[in-house]
């Protein structure tokens, strides 16, 4: 088969599994969805796998979608080695997560499964159209049905209001991003009359092509394409859950965990960082937004890290945590180092999606219960998942050899070697953010685990999960362990596969990494490990503060901010424009004029007496006047 | 030109055309003022027959045959005029017993 028709391949499988689930998923016997809906996944991922060993790299169109004018949108899919390296995290983590959800939803009855599996394979669907797409369009609709499918998922058990809620939040919020998206398109167009990548980029390098309408001239303008780069942040910023677009992302933990593992960990909230990788020719030219993904980036790590310190559901916790670690990517890639961003986007996608599998076992065991204080003691009963999720762990922490280590200090290594302020800030940043993780890590850990089982433990002797639901942890828990060998570039020797593979797409990172921060790196990790273990006794530390303690319980009240700046101001409009407009002046005026009308006729019927004869005098003296006229007319 | 010759005699055209105004005014007198529904149909048939006289004098003076043909479709709504007018009426005094036209006066506003 041709390499084109192998791509199209990719994004067909998840799509002919989604529709077969969806139309007979709930006749066909339960056997057919547990294999049809991981099935199209690893189908996807096989295919993928082929075409990275190919090598191919290409630009393949397949027919014209829209054609207007000197508009003109190709349906043409991008295949390099960035997209290709977002299909194998996306094929790969989520085939692991979906088998896992084949034990973990088993509890649904027929409908529900198959529905599942139909809404996680429109996911993948989605997501794989959203990073193959070779034009803004395209671009577009994959990230807008990453959202939906995230809103689906979201809301998935409907009956809870809280999900329908949580469900809603995230839609709007996301569709504020999709706002941006699409403006940042119109920018983008109206600069280079095109939506395609392939012109854009070489219209940014060489200006607009002589063949295409520049309505600005040939040379874009540098204002506009800021513009267009700030547009595109706003999207990146809702999909990924940044400042200020965040606050879905903790409510989104409603979802089922699987869900959580994929959608809110793994490859959606990652969304972003792609979008500013794909489109870093934009980024290179528009350098104060490019500065701007940096300090939004590091900004949210801090945040969200702080916050994660307090919470009590440990998904929320994760939630957090995945906030903070997307942060450290907007970072990377915000500074130039797209190698490093990326490779921790690999590297946090195995290690999130096991902390929230694993964690997913635990609220198996526990009968729902996703309150870590009554938890307690895990670690004599669900010894395999107890394992797998201190793997996770100290890899979020950045223990070595763990594979979060390798790609947390190649972050914290390129932002402190950056010869400029703006790489020293955000690296101070990212430094305290690297210690803080160890401290909610290790609260998180030592709270489940350690100790005595609590009292309010709804289960007593919990069971381990069954081996469909293990063994994908246990893949992820290998990968996570032993994934740092292929970038080692943190301890200055070995390979660094992630950034060779990426820097043939993208711009290689400009300067070089001094052995200083190397260094450095290693004590931050080693501090950030001993606040691990230190959390073991750090209970009461944050009881001092009781003040810190609630504003960060409080998330630092964005969510009482905006329920007062936008949802009841809006709320208040509305009531204002009820009572103030629809009733006394729309409603009014329509019911005026019908009295009104009813009041002239009861006058006007009056003319109609109901006399044949009078009605003919009229029409008489009518004739006779029209008759009089003419004859004046002609007579003079 | 001016004059019509009729059975070799010669007679002016305005002749004619006082005749036909003379028959049109007694129609619209006799619709307005009659309230005998039959006479006022006859009274609209003597108007349509006062204009036909006047379309066939022009027709003769100018010697041109539309004023004619026009006078021949006039008859021809006026049967059918007549049709639907004395249908109307016996439709009328089959219901109730009508003798002036002004009974007829249920749609007043």
């Amino acid at each position: 088969m041709s390499n084109s028709v192998l791509a199209l391949l990719i994004l067909l499988l998840p799509a002919a599994g989604a529709i077969l689930l969806a139309g007979r998923g709930w006749r066909l016997p339960r056997i057919v969805t547990q294999i049809v809906g991981p099935g199209v996944v690893w189908a996807a991922f096989v295919v993928t796998v082929v075409l990275f060993f190919n090598q191919v790299n290409g630009d393949f169109t397949y027919w014209t979608w829209i054609k207007s004018g000197s508009f003109e949108v190709p349906f043409n899919l991008l295949i390099d080695n960035l997209s290709l390296f977002m299909c194998l995290v996306i094929t790969g983590v989520g085939g692991l997560i979906v088998t896992y959800s084949v034990g973990y939803m088993a509890h649904e009855d027929g409908p529900s499964y198959a529905r599942f599996f139909t809404y996680m394979d429109v996911f993948i669907f989605s997501m794989l159209l959203l990073v193959l797409a070779g034009n803004f369009v395209f671009l577009i609709v994959g990230w807008a049905l990453v959202g939906l499918s995230s809103y689906f998922l979201i809301g998935f058990w409907y009956e809870r209001r809280s999900a329908v809620l949580a469900a809603r939040k995230a839609f709007v919020m996301n569709v504020i991003g999709d706002v941006g998206m699409i403006l940042g398109a119109f920018v983008v167009f109206v600069q280079f009359h095109s939506l395609t990548f392939a012109a854009v980029f070489k219209g940014l390098v060489h200006g607009c092509a002589p063949t295409l309408l520049c309505i600005f001239g040939p040379v874009p303008d540098s204002g506009m394409i800021e513009l267009a780069a700030f547009l595109l942040l706003v999207g990146a910023v809702a999909k990924s859950a940044q400042i200020p677009l965040h606050t879905w992302l903790p409510d989104a933990m409603e979802g089922p965990t699987p869900v959580s593992a994929l959608i809110h960990a793994a490859t959606m909230v990652t969304a972003g960082v792609y979008l500013v990788g794909r489109m870093h020719p934009i980024y290179d030219v528009a350098v104060y937004a490019h500065g701007a993904v940096a300090i939004v980036g590091a900004v949210t790590a801090l945040f969200a890290a702080t916050i994660a310190i307090v919470q009590t559901d440990i998904k929320r916790v994760l939630a957090y945590s995945t906030m903070s670690q997307i942060g450290y990517m907007f970072l990377a890639v915000g500074i130039g180092a797209y190698g490093a961003g990326f490779f921790h986007l690999l590297s946090h996608a195995f290690f999130k999606a096991l902390l929230f599998m694993a964690a997913g076992n635990v609220i198996h065991a526990m009968h729902d219960e996703q309150d870590m204080r009554k938890y307690g003691g895990l670690w004599g009963q669900l010894r395999p998942t107890s394992i797998m999720f201190l793997i996770g762990a100290l890899s979020l922490v950045g223990v070595i050899p763990f594979v979060g280590f390798f790609s947390k200090e190649g972050i914290l290594g390129a932002a402190f070697s950056r010869p400029d302020n703006l790489g020293l800030t955000v690296w101070g940043i990212g430094f305290v953010t690297a210690l803080i993780t160890g401290v909610y890590t290790g609260r998180m850990w030592w709270m489940s685990f350690a100790g005595k089982p609590s009292a309010e433990r709804p289960v007593e002797h919990p069971h381990e999960a069954p081996p469909v639901m293990l063994i994908p942890v246990a893949v992820l828990a290998v990968l996570a362990t032993v994934g740092g060998l292929i970038q080692t570039r943190a301890l200055g020797v070995g390979p660094s596969l992630v950034s060779d593979y990426l820097d043939r797409v993208v711009t290689a990172q400009s300067w070089e990494e001094n052995s200083f921060a190397l260094h450095i790196g290693l004590v931050t990790m080693l501090v950030a490990g001993l606040l691990f273990l230190a959390a073991y006794r750090m209970r009461p530390l944050t009881a001092r503060f009781p003040w810190a303690q609630r504003v960060l319980e409080h998330k630092y009240y964005f969510d009482e901010l905006y329920n007062a700046v936008f949802v009841r101001t809006l709320d208040r409009a509305a009531d204002v424009g009820f009572r103030d407009v629809e009733t006394p002046i729309i409603d009014g005026s329509l019911a005026g004029a019908g009295t009104r009308t009813t009041w002239a006729a009861s006058y006007a019927s009056l003319l109609q007496t109901g006399y044949v004869r009078n009605y003919t005098l009229v029409f008489v003296a009518g004739a006779v006047i029209v008759a009089v006229l003419l004859l004046a007319r002609f007579a003079s | 030109m001016g004059t019509l010759d009729i059975g070799g005699s010669q007679l002016d055209t305005s002749w004619f055309l006082l005749l036909g105004a003379i028959l049109f005014t007694l129609g619209t007198v006799g619709v307005l003022v009659r309230r005998n529904p039959l006479i006022i149909l006859i009274s609209i048939e003597l108007m349509l027959n006062a204009v036909n006289l006047t379309l066939i004098a022009f027709s003769r003076q100018l010697e041109n045959l539309e004023g004619q043909l026009f006078a021949l479709m006039t008859m021809t709504v006026a049967a059918a005029e007549a049709v639907v007018g004395l249908a109307i009426l016996v439709d009328i005094f089959r219901v109730r017993d009508l003798e002036d036209i002004d009974d007829l006066s249920e749609l007043k506003g």
